[in-house]
């Protein structure tokens, strides 16, 4: 059981040794492909950098804010629709509707709205993360038996109470499972706004070190990436999953 | 019967209960008229035949639905929403997926805001009453369906409830275990003064278990039959009077199915229909 739970590190370990092996050999130029242990200095190196750090802290708080908002506004409309039937009817072809723009053709329009900078950054990141949230949130609450809100009716429970005691447990697996949907999703729309509109933010700092001819920097930004999104994966959503699977059927 | 039933209040009145669905210009009824009077410490069971409304008005006494007529009392009392005195077990057992034993036995005390060290300690007493001590820390999916029966058992018993009430509680588990299940209720029954109504279709568990049966008609539910049960407790199901009480209470039910059935098909004979249709008109 300890074993499995660390089982992805093998595999991560195996990636880098693919990567580090074709470069050594010579099967990928160096200026295209840095090594892996190339890169991991080149980021080791940048971590002393403070504007390294703080782009890197810029896109994810830009991310994190978005996928808040996105839950703060999906959630209520979520639970509406999946608890009445006349308002899913009514709201969630509309949605849906919403959900089928391609966000990254809605950038140019959302940089000309509100301009290029950290707002335009969180909005598109709460755009493109409200539908996984809103649809898993919505199912969650719509598979929820009837007779669990009977038993909480049975014993008086306050709305307050069915909220939290029944509703937000009952749909904990969806909810995760749209955040972490969501959190894929959003990385790559922070990113790509970032480089397409020059907000400040890892993605910029990608996309000038590739300009600049310096791919190694390029490819310590992208494995920074990768490893705060497996950071956050874990920490969050992995420990989230192991108490749902502790009880989930 | 070593149990004295007080027989001269009534803790759960119904009166002329019916309970309509759909438009109210093109009801369906679902219940008619339906009347009966519970004592304390009485155990009833609703029978009739399946899909004639007995779970309707079971939810109906818990308060989780209203009459479109009539009135249901508890202690003389209107119910008019859930009772902290009326409890449920349902079919499906309903238990709380993320909630260990413990956690679903706890549930009425919480919501009613009784501090946890008093919560635990009756929640270790019911757990020992329904048999289930030693598997307090366990999530419902560890559970057999019996025992999670048994969960429900404890769960609505922790709330100290006058009245349970339990929804073909027997339904959904395998017969060898809802056999000893039902003779735990009986002997929960037996030891405590509580009033127990069992909604079910299994008619043999009825006769084993009931001071009274309330036999239902087909849909439009109405009360067809109201009988006492007055055997010696515990119940022998291989005695001459338990078989005899349960073949007139299958009597009842299968002639009731049969002038239904005979009704339907008369309906749709051509000439009955020309009938009615003139009947209809004029």
């Amino acid at each position: 059981m300890a074993v499995e739970r660390y089982l992805w590190l093998a595999s991560l370990a195996a990636i880098f040794l693919i990567w580090e092996g074709s470069v050594r050999l010579g099967a990928v130029p160096e200026s295209r492909l840095p090594s892996f242990t190339a890169t991991v200095l080149t980021l080791a190196s940048s971590l002393h950098d403070a504007g390294f750090i703080m782009r890197v802290a810029q896109s994810f708080l830009n991310l994190t804010s978005g996928i808040f908002l996105a839950l703060a506004v999906a959630m209520p409309l979520a639970l509406l629709a999946g608890l009445r039937n006349r308002f899913d009817t009514t709201m969630t072809p509309l949605i849906m509707l919403a959900g089928a723009l391609p966000d990254i053709a809605l950038l140019p329009i959302l940089v000309l709205w509100i301009g290029p900078g950290n707002a335009a950054a969180i909005s598109i990141a709460a755009f493109s993360a409200f539908f996984p949230i809103y649809f898993t949130i919505r199912e969650g609450t719509q598979d929820i038996s009837k007779d669990l809100f009977h038993v909480a009716a049975v014993f008086n429970t306050s709305r307050a109470d069915t909220f939290r005691k029944l509703i937000l447990p009952a749909i904990s697996p969806q909810l995760f499972t749209g955040l972490r949907l969501a959190y894929d999703f959003v990385w790559e729309i922070v990113l790509a706004i970032e480089i397409f509109s020059g907000v400040t933010g890892i993605g910029l700092y990608i996309s000038k070190a590739v300009e600049a001819g310096d791919v190694a920097e390029a490819f310590a930004a992208i494995l920074a990436v990768g490893m705060m999104a497996i950071l956050v994966d874990r920490l969050v959503f992995g420990r989230a999953e192991r108490w749902i699977r502790r009880w989930i059927d | 019967m070593d149990k004295t039933v007080d027989r001269l209040t009534h803790q759960m009145e119904l009166k002329n209960v019916s309970k309509e669905y759909g438009q109210t210009e093109d009801p369906i009824p679902a219940i008619q008229d339906v009347s009966f009077n519970l004592h304390r410490g009485e155990f009833a069971c609703i029978v009739g035949p399946s899909g004639c409304g007995k779970s309707t008005l079971l939810k109906m006494a818990a308060g989780l639905d209203k009459p479109t007529s009539g009135e249901i009392l508890f202690c003389g009392e209107p119910v008019i929403g859930p009772h902290p005195k009326i409890s449920m077990v349902f079919q499906s057992f309903a238990l709380f997926p993320w909630r260990t034993v413990t956690g679903n036995v706890e549930y009425g005390l919480e919501v009613q805001g009784v501090p946890k060290a008093e919560r635990l300690d009756s929640v270790e007493k019911y757990l020992e009453m329904v048999g289930l001590a030693g598997y307090a820390h366990l999530y419902p999916k560890q559970l057999s369906g019996g025992m999670k029966q048994r969960v429900g058992m404890a769960r609505a018993l922790a709330v100290d409830p006058e009245v349970i009430l339990m929804d073909e509680a027997f339904s959904a588990i395998d017969e060898f275990t809802a056999e000893t299940l039902r003779e735990e209720v009986a002997d929960i029954h037996a030891d405590t003064e509580k009033t127990f109504v069992l909604v079910t279709h299994n008619l043999v568990e009825a006769v084993e278990l009931a001071d009274k049966i309330i036999v239902l008609s087909t849909r439009p539910a109405r009360v067809k039959k109201i009988l006492d049960v007055d055997l010696e407790r515990p119940r022998d199901k291989t005695r001459p009077e338990f078989v005899d009480a349960h073949k007139s209470i299958f009597a009842l039910l299968k002639e009731e199915l049969e002038t239904t059935l005979v009704r339907r098909r008369i309906s749709r004979v051509p000439e009955f229909q020309r009938l009615t249709d003139i009947e209809a008109q004029s």
